[in-house]
């Protein structure tokens, strides 16, 4: 177990290096904060008082490592635009995307298994038919067209919903719905092909011939072993807890994570951006391993190592 | 101490009495974005968006009649007098009441423009790092930097005498009441910015004497004000301004609809008639003091002949642009002037003709055969930009010019040196009403435009010196008229496009005139409710 948990976590070292130096080169390269942030009208002086000020003068290594050396420290740094701490901007944005992520994981699950299920138990049916159809609409309708869709629809049409912003519970039905549509259209997909590859395993039509109930072959025997890729979904949507919402945050105006991300990206801004990636990354990172340990909780083989 | 309780307790008691009697309304307005820089501190927020907001908190000496005509009207000041090239005093208005329930007074002015806010005191700054904001007052460097482009001759303010304010500048400056006019120059109080625990808490909500007060900033999120009921220009007609952060057009078009927001702001000139198809709502907008030029790199191989430069302005039919891209609703600038030059506006003078034929004379002349010439082009950083580019190359390749569309992500790859830079967008605002807020400051020694090396001309700069430094009116027109000669005729360093416009959808039963530049004028002379 110990060298289990030794291996995954120089591998998630490895994994932040890398995203912490990509992340960095490609900011650097593509951009100049300094013209971004001050825009095209900023006096001259002013634009290099800014690069002086931060540092944006000094060779690109010399940022790198300097930035390096603060992120190892535990320092990640502040936010060009305003001065703030990195990691304050975006700690105050986590509880708004949260907001927005959890309830619609709630809907992914609440939504995508049971239809999964179903659609798999009367395979070939109309509700079947009818669900992947759904389900298909589901995940091909981009986010950004599915919100625009509801707002026209409930806020500009009915008035039934606010169409934007974070005031009050309501304004959170619609991104909410937004974003949990389509990962409840991908877990049904999966859940139902990985019930349907269950159920045509010789165990389960052993467990029918020793006269088992079928309600009780369905919840002892094909669910649990139908588990498996359907956590490996359930376990990258919550690895994308906090910027799963990029999209859907930016049409509902919504002050979260991922609008903190768009905002951060177009103006340049190292810190923050470095600041996000990093927390999005250890979450995915801490996601996959959780996973992998209820692989083993799931399938007694796989903990012991051995094949079937 | 019990008596000190009990005296508060009639003013418990009346606050919610109060509020409840103010039956002003609470106005709600869509923004794309309410501060770039996440603040409010005028000289650190110089952006389109900025501009915008700063007129309801904060006001100059001079100010600018927005929804008219342009021209200076007083503010702050109740008279200036000119007591020789160098020196302007200002008498300022009397009892005028600041945010914080203070009046107003001389030393408020010289703290707000010669003193700490915007020159700071000179400490020492830690390198590579952010030094203003969380740790103490002295401004950010670049707040520095705006303010000496902003005065640059400025040498002090003097405090004369109760209610009086000397500006002395070192070199002579006809322009000083006009630069004054600028938000950088706007009056803050001073014992609030004393009071503030540090420059970014300074800067996020300024003290000063507009209609509307600060009340709550949420970064990135919302801005809300609240009336500034002692303010002297009369009694705010809205009780409370809230701006809301929705960067997507639909969406603020969709928040109108729906009845969220009153107001909502940058509205694509195609999106209006979709709106007043609503008979509810209706926008309002037109021309500001915002010119959208094309400007040259002559480092360029094909652009170094000013031949060329001159064809690919004869090219363009402005005319048809306006017309069809935005419906009609905004103007073609005669050269980079507005009318609110006033004395230095030349009447007389035009954008080069669209001339096809005279275009392509040019060209033969140039000994010009079809080279490319590369256009950097930003997805709609400006309104309607990419359309207007991709008509622009069609008709340069109607008249044999073949110009390249490259389109860039951000600033920096459009201003990257390199044989690649040929043609690239721009804007100019005319800060105030002088050429040296325009055409010398974007275009003169130490403008963008020359400190990218795109183009350069000696003559044109000891013109600009002397425009910035003539007090004589008479010759500062020759010597601007002959600027315009050399930079849009002779040498061309950009061409003029059109002006800028801005569009703003609203309620139809409100009474409200968009303004003339960027800023929203909600005061009660122009701002009303019912019928």
């Amino acid at each position: 177990m110990l060298r289990f948990f030794t291996i995954r976590l120089l591998r998630a070292a490895v994994t932040l290096t890398m995203v912490v130096t990509f992340a960095f080169l490609v900011l650097i390269a593509s951009g100049d904060p300094a013209d971004i942030i001050m825009g095209s009208d900023a006096p001259p002086e002013a634009i290099e008082a800014f690069r002086q000020a931060w540092g944006l003068d000094r060779p690109i290594w010399v940022q790198y490592l300097s930035y390096f050396s603060a992120i190892l420290s535990g320092d990640l740094g502040r936010s060009m635009r305003d001065g703030r701490d990195a990691i304050v901007l975006v700690a105050e944005r986590i509880p708004a995307t949260l907001a927005l992520t959890l309830p619609a994981l709630a809907l992914k699950l609440a939504l995508g298994i049971p239809a999964g299920i179903y659609a798999a138990l009367h395979r070939n049916s109309m509700a079947d038919r009818a669900v992947m159809v759904l389900a298909v609409a589901g995940f091909t309708i981009p986010s950004f067209v599915l919100g625009l869709l509801l707002v026209l629809v409930f806020a500009v049409q009915l008035g039934w919903l606010p169409s934007g912003g974070q005031e009050s519970w309501r304004h959170a039905i619609l991104p909410v719905i937004t974003l949990g549509i389509g990962g409840a259209a991908v877990l049904a997909r999966f859940t139902r092909s990985a019930m349907l590859e269950v159920l045509g395993q010789p165990y389960i039509r052993t467990a029918s011939a020793k006269g088992v109930a079928w309600r009780a072959v369905v919840s002892h025997h094909a669910l649990p072993n139908a588990a498996i890729p359907t956590v490996t979904i359930i376990g990258f949507m919550v690895g994308s807890l906090l910027a799963g919402a990029v999209v859907v945050e930016s049409v509902f105006s919504w002050p979260g994570v991922g609008r903190l991300l768009v905002t951060a990206v177009a103006n340049r801004d190292l810190a923050v951006v470095q600041c996000i990636l990093l927390l999005v990354a250890a979450t995915m990172i801490t996601a996959n391993l959780v996973v992998d340990l209820l692989y083993g909780l799931l399938d007694p083989r796989l903990r012991s190592g051995k094949e079937g | 101490m019990r008596r000190r309780h009990l005296a508060g307790l009639p003013a418990l008691f009346a606050a919610p009495a109060l509020a409840q009697s103010d039956q002003r309304p609470e106005l709600r307005v869509a923004v794309q974005k309410i501060s770039n820089s996440n603040t409010l501190e005028t000289p650190r927020e110089q952006s389109n968006v900025g501009f915008r907001l700063s007129t309801l908190y904060a006001e100059s000496l001079i100010g600018t009649n927005w929804t008219g005509d342009l021209r200076a009207v007083p503010e702050l000041a109740t008279a200036t007098r000119r007591l020789d090239d160098r020196t302007v005093e200002f008498e300022l208005r009397p009892g005028v009441r600041m945010h914080d329930g203070r009046v107003m007074t001389a030393e408020d002015v010289a703290f707000s423009i010669g003193g700490a806010r915007l020159f700071g005191t000179g400490a020492a700054r830690e390198r590579g790092g952010i030094t203003a904001g969380q740790q103490g007052m002295e401004p950010q460097p670049e707040v520095i930097a705006t303010a000496r482009r902003t005065f640059p001759g400025l040498e002090r303010v003097e405090v004369v005498g109760e209610g009086v304010v000397r500006f002395v500048n070192r070199t002579p400056d006809v322009t000083l009441e006009k630069r004054l006019q600028q938000n950088v120059g706007v009056i803050l109080s001073r014992a609030a910015f004393e009071a503030s625990e540090n420059w970014l808490a300074w800067a996020r909500r300024p003290i000063g004497t507009g209609p509307y007060r600060v009340a709550e900033f949420r970064p990135d999120v919302s801005l809300t004000f609240e009336a500034h009921d002692e303010y002297w220009g009369g009694r705010p007609p809205a009780r409370r301004i809230r701006f809301v952060e929705i960067p997507e057009a639909a969406s603020r078009v969709n928040a109108l609809f729906s009845g969220e927001v009153d107001f909502a702001t940058d509205i694509p000139p195609d999106q209006i008639r979709s709106v007043e198809r609503n008979p509810r709502f209706e926008v309002q907008g037109s021309a500001i003091n915002n010119i959208r030029i094309l400007a040259f790199d002559t480092s360029h191989a094909v652009l170094r002949n000013p031949l060329v430069r001159r064809a690919m302005s004869h090219a363009i039919d402005r005319q048809a642009i306006v017309g069809s891209l935005w419906a009609g609703r905004t103007e073609i600038p005669r050269g980079l002037q507005l009318e609110f030059f006033d004395d230095m506006y030349l009447r007389d003078w035009d954008n080069p003709r669209h001339d096809p034929a005279e275009a392509r004379r040019l060209l033969r002349e140039a000994g010009y055969r079809g080279e490319p010439i590369p256009y950097r082009c930003l997805n709609n950083y400006y309104v309607n930009q990419t359309a207007n580019a991709q008509v622009m190359v069609e008709m340069w390749r109607a008249v044999g010019l073949n110009v390249q569309l490259q389109m860039m992500e951000n600033w920096t790859q459009i201003l990257e040196p390199g044989p690649t830079r040929g043609v690239r967008d721009w804007s100019c605002t005319h800060v105030f009403a002088d050429p040296v807020g325009s055409l010398v400051r974007a275009m003169g020694p130490g403008s963008p435009l020359q400190r990218q090396e795109e183009w350069s001309n000696a003559a044109f700069n000891a013109l600009s010196a002397e425009l910035e430094a003539s007090t004589d009116r008479a010759r500062r027109r020759v010597v601007f008229r002959r600027m315009l000669e050399i930079i849009e005729r002779e040498d061309p360093g950009y061409m003029v496009l059109h002006t800028a416009a801005t569009f703003i959808a609203k309620r139809r039963d409100i009474r409200w005139r968009a303004s003339r530049g960027w800023p929203m004028d909600f005061r009660a002379s122009n701002l009303g409710f019912g019928a």
